[in-house]
């Protein structure tokens, strides 16, 4: 039992994983702003002219407006913002709210897009980018003491543990925490079998031919989830289950090759000559894949993460709530896929066992 | 690791030898130029007109079956007694560079005669002759790599030439998306400002497999 402790913390991560990362709640956030004076035109963003009086309905998303103080503020960059003279609480999740829209904006810019602010102190801070767009191409910046009336302050977060509210990936923000662990656990594996097929070829061990073949088959596996859970993302948040993006197809390919590779392994029957061929053929896939998944997604434009200059991973573009389940997350699945990997080892040890027995 | 030597005198006599026989069995090397040229024929028939674009794609994925075609059989031409025999005079890596070199040298000339029949048949929207070489140049050289390892670890299995396919086709695909988009480059089909620097992923991905199917050979030949 004492050797195995690794797949039970595999499995503990994995729970971890899956409690934390699917009960946590998100940050509440703003859903939608809708103009109640201008007539609804359904987008989440309009255009109104300087000198105005507009009110406006807010949708939120885990918000409690009710028996809180809400404070709002349309925020102009680097300038100011105007507070909201009036708010009427409709319901725990809309709100109304009526603002001022100042005469005087500090550029010639024909249109300035402002941010909507929203607080209280049970929710914290609620932001909205592009809230609005407002028409000032007739007034001169001489004059932005409006926007200075009432600044933004005070602002506090919600206390406890949430996940950051994004507009466009809203719930499925989750799915961090099993699309990309999968990916890179499939990596791991396939350098894992990497390492082993070149053991082989130096020592010509059997033994080290059924573990680099064993783990290629969970990590294909792994790569076909990764293909899934990513189409399903792709569904909610692009629109459609599968795109003529690069990365896509580039990681289909990828699979293509590995799949060959147990086809081949199929095909042969003398083991010798299958373990050398499917070592070699292994060795070369790899190398293979580099310029597939790493070079080319980055050469073109791409809609996928981490690709043609869209953010990913590294330094503010995830949140270290994320990341306090994303990494467990990663580590939980690779020792799930050692540990299916070993499974399929046993497996096939003894069933080369039987056969020369006879 | 295996230690090898390398005799130039020995990797002209392989290649020699495989010219020698190419040019013996007619029905090989006939074969797989009729088979570019019907292509390119039915293409000329059926469109009648074409595209620059389409142009482009028809010609590489011509290129890309009679390649496979042909160098599914570089190594099961010859039977067994003859390799044993091969084994005894040359090194693997001899083999292996005179194997790459030949397999290269047709490649590149099919895809010359490819395009030399699509330019007779569908009129030649190539602008940028010299970058266009240089895409095909390296192009090919990394497709004619691949089928030869492919070649040589497929050639002894059950269904060589399913197997040749199914093993080669997407670990070429790189090379050939890379290939394509700089001729369309050269086309004038597309704006790249980067398109040195395409050529020198062609390259790069040229040498990577190179340098792989150098390492992994000496392995596979010592059955």
């Amino acid at each position: 039992m004492r050797q195995n402790w690794w797949k039970f913390l595999g499995i503990a991560l994995l729970i971890y994983t899956v409690v934390i990362g699917m009960s946590t709640p998100l940050k509440p956030g703003v859903l939608r702003i809708d103009p109640l004076s201008i007539g609804q035109n359904g987008n989440d963003s309009l255009r109104i002219t300087h000198g105005e009086t507009h009110k406006f309905r807010v949708k939120g998303y885990n918000t409690n407006f009710t028996d809180n103080d809400n404070t709002a503020w349309l925020k102009l960059d680097s300038i100011g913002a105007v507070m909201a003279n009036k708010v009427n609480i409709v319901n725990d999740t809309e709100i109304d709210l009526t603002f001022d829209i100042p005469n005087h904006f500090p550029s010639r810019d024909t249109f300035e897009s402002l941010t909507l602010v929203l607080y209280n102190k049970e929710d914290g801070t609620a932001i909205l980018p592009d809230a609005i767009f407002v028409k000032s191409d007739l007034t001169r910046g001489d004059n932005i003491a409006e926007w200075e009336v009432n600044p933004i302050a005070n602002l506090t977060d919600k206390p406890g543990m949430q996940f950051p509210y994004r507009s466009v990936l809203h719930e499925t923000i989750r799915n961090t925490f099993f699309h990309i662990p999968l990916w890179f656990s499939m990596f791991i594996l396939l350098v894992v079998s990497l390492v082993y097929s070149v053991k082989y070829l130096r020592s010509g061990n059997l033994q080290h031919d059924i573990y680099a073949s064993a783990l290629v088959n969970v990590a294909v596996l792994f790569g076909i989830l990764g293909i899934i859970t990513g189409s399903l993302w792709a569904k909610y948040t692009w629109g459609t289950f599968w795109t003529t993006d690069v990365k896509l197809n580039m990681s289909t390919v990828a699979m293509l090759i590995y799949v060959a590779s147990l086809i081949l392994r199929s095909s042969i029957n003398d083991i010798d000559r299958r373990a050398k061929l499917s070592a070699s053929y292994n060795i070369f896939a790899f190398a293979a894949l580099i310029p597939l998944v790493f070079i080319i997604p980055r050469l073109t434009d791409s809609l996928h993460p981490g690709n043609g200059g869209n953010p990913a991973l590294g330094g503010e573009d995830m949140e270290n709530t994320l990341r306090m389940v994303f990494y467990p997350a990663i580590i939980g699945f690779t020792l799930l896929g050692l540990w299916m990997s070993s499974a399929l080892i046993r497996y096939e040890v003894l069933k080369d066992k039987w056969m020369s027995r006879g | 690791m295996y230690i090898c030597t390398m005799n130039l005198s020995h990797v002209w006599a392989i290649i020699k030898k495989d010219v020698d026989i190419e040019l013996r069995q007619k029905y090989a090397i006939g074969g797989t130029f009729l088979f570019a040229i019907t292509s390119a024929y039915i293409i000329y028939k059926s469109f009648g007109e074409l595209k620059a674009m389409e142009w482009n794609i028809l010609v590489w994925i011509i290129v890309l079956y009679a390649g496979l075609n042909a160098i599914v059989k570089s190594f099961i031409q010859e039977s067994k007694e003859t390799y044993l025999y091969y084994y005894t005079l040359f090194g693997p890596l001899e083999v292996i560079v005179a194997k790459l070199i030949y397999n290269y040298l047709f490649t590149l000339f099919l895809s010359l005669v490819v395009v030399g029949v699509f330019s007779v048949l569908l009129g030649n929207p190539i602008e940028d002759v010299s970058l266009f070489m240089k895409a095909l140049l390296l192009g090919t050289l990394g497709i004619s790599s691949v089928f030869t390892f492919v070649s040589s670890v497929s050639g002894s299995t059950s269904s060589s030439a399913t197997m040749m396919s199914i093993l080669s086709l997407p670990l070429v695909l790189p090379s050939v998306l890379i290939m394509e988009r700089t001729t369309a480059v050269a086309m004038r089909l597309i704006n790249d400002s980067e398109r040195y620097e395409d050529l020198v992923i062609l390259a790069g991905i040229d040498l990577l497999l190179i340098g792989m199917i150098v390492l992994i050979f000496p392995g596979l030949w010592k059955e």
